[in-house]
């Protein structure tokens, strides 16, 4: 009965996937790129991707303990919107616009986990409902228009750069990262995570309140897609209503290349930061290349596909090891 | 002095009662063994004293408190803890983590991984035992993990431990590693409730033992005062009362044959099943008769061994292929799985054999208005059209309903896992004399059940497993319920 520690170079590779690929996608971009590995398209890169990032960080929280939420963009749409409505026809205040923009977002996963404990419905199901409101919410509010001219204070997260070098969105972006890496790793509540994804039962039964927890979860993924929103539109200094539309795809591909199992309880949310930049990397390289819009779609299904039937090879291939293990046992008593 | 009281309790499931008025008292320093055949109420009364499900009725006195419902954080604030039969475990993280779950080590929001480490280390070492602490629990042995649960029970102020069959996937040496462990904590005092069908492990472990039958404490005694046969006598001590159809002698003629056959948890099973019998699969729950069944029927492949059908070697590949050949199955669970229940009764009869019904894919209707017919009026389904839907039916009914949709697609072999499993106690009658009409009409029949009553009464022979392998085989001369449970709870 002792633990064996050896070197296992195929656990190491399987347990990093996505750095893998990333790694072989940086060295197919510099070769095939000529200026890929300056200073400044790296931080472009970054900073184009830093409200993916930062979303899906949120967003590993939920999937991490089991959940899928399909509502994601449409709820950044209408959120984006709503934000540049009360900017531009209501004049608000900046700061006070933003703080509304994220508490709003907190509201509405707070809605759907609500809706899904209480209606003893998975979180996939009632954010397919919601995901369809939302769309509607978000064609009704902004009338269909493309609200443009967003003031410069607003912009100021999205576009400035720090000491001329280094875009404000990205250093938000490793900030809230460090942070959030921090408690999923280091405190109760994000082991509490984990636990709540590997086996609710065993978490219910060791005294965790587990509805609490999802709601404490809800209010995470709120406040990082509120200001995934708040970053992206002012990148782009406006907001219409598809802005954030496809999110939820991108994010949650690079989380199951990121190694978060699709049941949930297992990943790191490092390997989430490198799922991420793939997909970055990818859909900036296919637009690079000049692929077609449609192509893209394709080929970000194909890899969404890969990651999640790698996932579940892996699970089916561990539950049959057990069943010899125990036939083993079974075996050696019989003899 | 008793740590632990149960009085009175009752716990109730739509249909059964699965404790009736169950008292239970144990004290600190004292090994106690709980057995009992299947659906004898074991799990359900630790469930019921731990809060993982509500009693009905009854209350426990633990440690002086008195209890009349409990939550799970309560039972654990008291001192009770469990291991469960199926792990409890996060296999995504550590040994450590998964020790201390739901407890705080560290400060106010951080966790103290060294501490923890530390703490997970210190309770290992008190038994002898060697495991990281920092290993990923997913990747360690069956073994480990039970290891892994004992010092999640009791990293905990724990007075009461109970656990539920936990050697049944150990190894001898590691049941000896557990056995020292457990003994150990008897001299620290704790109260422990030891759940196994291995008697022999109750002789060698326990103080006393208490038996359960149907949902009751039936005696609790000293270990001294009891044997083997005295104690396989007490489980399964019943009358038994129900009538069966009188059986004539099978066919010499093997229909269904296994060779050595592995896989799915199951080894080295080789068993015949003739023309016109019914063989019945005997054991305890976990001894691997589904797993059996499922091979057989083509659910899941066999790794190793020969399976012949009409001595001609098949090889399934799903459970189409086992229709399609001639085996038919009718599953434990007929609301989900043998039954498409808000679809009527015509739509369920003609499911399997649609193909063979539909010309050219489109469903001939007089056909399936024929055939459905033919059954209800064949097998006495009482309904009042073919049309009614099957969850309106009785449950006796509703299992001649997944009859029919099984012979409808010209079945030579039937496996009937559980038959009567739910259905009141005259529809069971019909569906025993519906049993006996397809025997002679030459169906071979293979019968799981874990109802010892039926088992005996029905079966032309029968075949004991026992963890995953044949423990023995019984002609009808040798049936008694003594001689079942002995094989069963061999080793």
């Amino acid at each position: 009965m002792e633990n064996k520690k050896r070197f296992d170079i195929g656990k190491i590779i399987s347990d990093n996937v996505a750095w893998f690929v990333l790694l072989i996608l940086v060295i197919f971009f510099g070769i095939f790129s000529e200026n890929f590995f300056s200073f400044r398209n790296i931080m472009n890169l970054l900073s184009q991707n830093a409200y993916l990032l930062i979303a899906a960080t949120g967003i590993t929280f939920v999937m991490m303990s089991s959940g899928m939420d399909l509502s994601v963009g449409y709820v950044m749409s209408t959120i984006g919107i709503i934000g540049a409505k009360l900017l531009m026809d209501a004049g608000m205040p900046t700061i006070l616009v933003i703080v509304i923009m994220i508490a709003l977002t907190i509201l509405i996963e707070l809605l759907n986990t609500f809706l899904s404990i209480k209606l003893n419905l998975s979180l996939l199901v009632v954010t397919i409902a919601t995901m369809t409101i939302f769309q509607g919410a978000t064609y009704i509010i902004s009338e269909s228009k493309t609200i443009t001219n967003l003031p410069d204070s607003f912009k100021y997260l999205g576009q400035k750069y720090l000491f001329d070098s280094i875009p404000v969105a990205v250093i938000i972006m490793i900030v809230l990262f460090l942070i959030m890496n921090f408690v999923l790793n280091k405190t109760y509540f994000g082991r509490y995570v984990y636990a709540l994804g590997g086996n609710p039962e065993a978490a219910r039964l060791a005294g965790i309140n587990i509805n609490k927890m999802r709601y404490m979860i809800a209010v995470i993924e709120g406040l990082f897609i509120g200001i995934a929103v708040v970053l992206l539109i002012g990148r782009l200094g406006s907001a219409v209503s598809t802005v954030g539309v496809g999110t939820e795809f991108s994010v949650m591909t690079g989380i199951f290349l990121g190694g978060v199992s699709i049941r949930g309880g297992e990943g790191k949310l490092s390997g989430v930061f490198a799922g991420i930049l793939c997909i970055a990397l990818l859909t900036n390289g296919m637009q690079l290349a000049g692929i077609n819009i449609y192509y893209q779609y394709v080929v970000r299904g194909l890899i969404l596909l890969a990651a999640i039937g790698y996932d579940v090879y892996q699970l089916n291939r561990r539950n049959n090891m057990k069943k010899k293990k125990l036939e083993e046992t079974r075996e050696a008593k019989r003899a | 002095m008793s740590i632990l009281k149960v009085e009175n309790l009752t716990k109730r499931y739509p249909g059964v009662v699965a404790l009736d008025n169950v008292n239970f008292e144990i004290g600190p320093g004292e090994i106690r063994g709980l057995i009992g055949e299947n659906g004898a109420g074991k799990s359900t009364i630790i469930k019921s004293i731990a809060g993982a499900i509500p009693f009905d009725e009854g209350r426990l006195i633990i440690d002086g408190r008195e209890y009349t419902s409990i939550a799970p954080t309560e039972a654990i604030q008291r001192g009770i803890s469990v291991i469960y039969q199926e792990f409890n475990l996060i296999p995504s993280m550590t040994v450590a983590e998964n020790i201390f779950l739901g407890e705080r080590i560290g400060g106010r929001f951080r966790v103290d991984f060294r501490e923890m480490n530390r703490r997970a280390e210190e309770i290992f070492s008190r038994f002898g035992v060697e495991i990281d602490p920092g290993a990923q629990v997913g990747s360690l042995s069956t073994a480990q993990m039970q290891l892994v649960e004992i010092a999640k029970a009791i990293s905990k102020d724990v007075k009461v431990l109970f656990m539920d069959e936990p050697s049944a996937s150990l190894s001898v040496s590691e049941t000896e590693v557990m056995f020292e462990i457990v003994r150990a904590l008897k001299k620290d005092g704790l109260a422990i409730v030891y759940v196994s069908h291995r008697l022999e492990e109750l002789f060698e472990l326990c103080d006393s033992v208490t038996v359960m039958r149907d949902g009751h404490t039936i005696e609790t005694r000293k270990i001294e005062a009891l044997d083997r046969p005295g104690l396989i006598r007490l489980m399964v001590g019943r009358e038994l009362n129900e009538t069966y159809p009188e059986r004539s002698p099978a066919s010499a003629e093997v229909v269904l044959e296994l060779k050595n056959v592995y896989g799915n948890g199951d080894v080295g099973i080789s068993l015949q099943l003739h023309k016109g019998e019914i063989l019945g699969l005997g054991g305890l729950v976990g001894c691997g008769r589904t797993e059996l069944a499922k091979m057989i029927y083509g659910a899941v492949p066999i790794d190793k061994g020969e399976m012949l059908l009409f001595g001609q070697p098949v090889h399934l590949t799903s459970p189409a292929d086992a229709i399609e050949k001639g085996i038919g199955l009718i599953p434990e669970d007929r609301k989900t799985e043998g039954v498409f229940i808000d679809f009527p009764i015509d739509w369920n009869v003609v499911i399997q054999c649609l193909r063979k019904i539909s010309g050219k894919g489109v469903v001939n209707i007089s056909a399936m208005d024929e055939i459905s017919k033919r059954y209800i009026s064949e097998m006495n389904i009482a309904t009042p059209s073919a049309h009614q839907l099957v969850k309106n039916l009785s449950g006796g009914n509703q299992q001649k309903v997944v009859v029919a949709k099984v012979l409808a697609t010209q079945t030579k072999v039937i496996i009937f896992d559980e038959p009567t499993r739910g259905i009141d106690v005259g529809a069971k009658q019909e569906i025993y004399r519906l049993m006996n009409d397809l025997t002679k009409q030459g169906i071979s029949i293979l019968m799981i059940s874990s109802d010892m009553e039926e088992l005996l009464g029905m079966s032309d022979r029968i075949v004991v497993l026992n963890e995953g392998a044949v423990a023995g085989e019984l002609t009808k001369a040798e049936f008694s319920q003594i001689a079942v449970m002995e094989l069963a709870s061999s080793h």
